[in-house]
């Protein structure tokens, strides 16, 4: 069997790419919530990080978004979709969910960059103004509403693939949460990697607070990775064979241990866990340790979306 | 600031309510789909009669102007099994099982796929239907396909646009040569395919699935039951 090619076979890697970037975006913007709320306050605009965290979740969003349409057969039909609702369809509530999604988080972005914007302005456009004070007042429902979204999109990139009956594989209770930690920690990382090329301070209290957070971040990734197999495999039947083919040898079985086990999650946790002991922070430690969970993040969703359609029920 | 926090908490708490009870919406669905009509359309794939000569799949590629390279219809060979000369081998009809629960209409994100309430068919509707692919992979009976022509998704509908149309049985049962389907509705006690459902014993694909399909089969001899 092709690891790329295979009869059952049905979404190809852009939806791996779709799902990967979706998962960055949510977890961009959830860390970009909590410096600001724990760490940075009123200032955090002019962090480094917030901006890069902050400029992420739009892109990455937007760049997923276009993915999926161009890989419609039908691409200019796109907007069938955002027409015809069907609320038993997982991918129908995604697409609500995204929409909202945007609007959210880009109300929650115009009161962080409040400041900025009021002095570009230079109070040119009152409406402007207006719509800036009517925002702030109300931004702790913003930012709640954020939050939820941020998650449900997140969690919704795993529900969508675990509504398949057809593989015993993905259609498992634990992939909307393992996607879920996974997209939070890819957002982590693409946080600290973007700030340092926004030439961000590699030992700020952003850095640190973000690692400390990743420790636990990734041990939990673990837990569920091995709660997701262990599951398939005392499942027995078409579940069981999912899980050895997908373990076993050849080239997703290599993707999954070297890959995904040891580059992208216990060496960012070693690296973590020295960075922390050390308490020293080096420009090349931050970026390789969030390079690896990057790379991580993205075979595990190749790794899922292929070995799940692996094996049909 | 606890102003703040409690209107937050609120909210939350406001849309953890609403997304649990969402999911008991979702988990009622199933019962409320079955429709009650006086036609539900079934069919039997006798595979102690079929012969395995593929004159279904040729009459369903003419009357229904299916593309060559994908086709609505397969039969599906295995085998041999037995000692010679005992050998024998065993044919299987891929194709629409037209589900009473139907996963490609559930996750369809347009309702493209649907089920036509009067007749219980499951269609397509090829102009609604974006190419996502995901009715595709929710079929368990693989039996899905992009039209090359259409880049809709496609499939069996027991020649609803076709021969149905025109009073007629679907192509394939009309050009079997050894009788080995028959199609009609379920919920006419009269009709040939109850009788035969009833005086047969007959399997169908996957039940455990809950897809309810109503493709029925008359199985060959017990060749893949090891004991």
């Amino acid at each position: 069997m092709n690891p790329f090619h295979f009869d059952s076979l049905i979404w190809h890697w852009p939806i791996a790419i779709y799902l990967f970037l979706a998962g960055i975006s949510a977890g961009a913007i959830c860390f970009a919530v909590l410096l600001k709320h724990f760490k940075l306050g009123k200032d955090a605009y002019k962090s480094s990080f917030v901006q890069a965290a902050c400029l992420l979740a739009p892109l990455a969003v937007f760049a997923g978004l276009g993915i999926l349409v161009l890989d419609l057969t039908k691409p200019f039909d796109f907007w069938k979709i955002l027409v015809f609702y069907n609320p038993t369809s997982i991918m129908s509530v995604g697409v609500a969910v995204l929409m909202i999604y945007q609007v959210a988080l880009f109300a929650w972005l115009a009161c962080l960059f409040k400041e900025p914007i009021s002095n570009w302005c230079d109070h040119r456009w009152p409406v402007v103004d207006r719509v800036l004070n009517v925002l702030t007042r109300h931004e702790p429902t913003v930012t709640g509403l954020l939050v939820i979204l941020a998650l449900s999109l997140g969690a919704y990139t795993g529900f969508l693939l675990s509504a398949l009956t057809t593989y015993p594989m993905l259609n498992n209770p634990v992939l909307p949460i393992l996607f879920l930690v996974s997209g939070i920690s890819s957002g982590a990382a693409g946080t600290l990697l973007g700030g340092l090329l926004l030439k961000g301070n590699p030992d700020g209290k952003e850095v640190h607070f973000i690692h400390h957070i990743e420790i636990p971040l990734i041990l939990f990734e673990l837990v569920l990775i091995f709660t997701f197999f262990i599951g398939l495999i005392i499942s027995g039947g078409q579940s069981q064979v999912a899980a050895f083919t997908a373990l076993g040898q050849g080239f997703w079985g290599w993707i999954f241990w070297a890959g995904i086990i040891l580059v992208g999650l216990t060496l960012p946790l070693a690296f973590n866990l020295f960075m922390t002991a050390s308490s020293k922070r080096k420009l090349s430690y931050v970026a390789i340790t969030a390079s690896c969970s990057l790379l991580g993040v993205l075979l595990l969703r190749n790794f899922i979306l292929y070995t799940g359609q692996m094996t049909v029920a | 600031m606890e102003n703040k926090r409690r209107l937050f908490l609120k909210g939350a708490c406001a849309t953890a309510v609403g997304a649990v009870a969402s999911t008991k919406f979702v988990a009622a669905q199933p019962e409320t789909e079955t429709i009650e009509a006086d036609v539900n359309y079934a069919l039997i794939h006798d595979e102690t009669k079929c012969i395995g000569c593929e004159v279904c799949v040729d009459a369903c590629r003419e009357t229904n102007n299916v593309p060559e390279g994908v086709s609505r219809l397969e039969i599906v060979k295995t085998g041999p099994f037995g000692e010679y000369p005992e050998q024998y081998f065993r044919f299987s009809r891929k194709s629409c099982q037209h589900c009473d629960a139907t996963p490609c209409v559930n996750v369809c994100p347009t309702g493209a796929a649907y089920k036509d309430p009067k007749t219980g068919i499951v269609s397509v509707d090829s102009w609604k239907c974006v190419g996502c692919m995901y009715c595709i992979a929710a079929c368990p009976y693989q039996i899905r396909f992009i039209n090359p022509v259409t880049k809709a998704a496609d499939k069996c509908d027991f020649c609803k646009e076709t021969r149905l149309k025109e009073g007629k049985q679907p192509a394939c049962v009309t050009a079997c040569p050894t009788k080995a389907l028959v199609f009609g509705n379920l919920k006419d006690p009269d009709s040939e395919i109850v009788k035969v459902l009833k005086a047969t014993p007959n399997y169908r694909s996957k039940t455990e699935l809950g897809t309810r399909p109503k493709l029925f089969r008359i199985a060959a001899k017990e060749g893949e039951i090891v004991l």
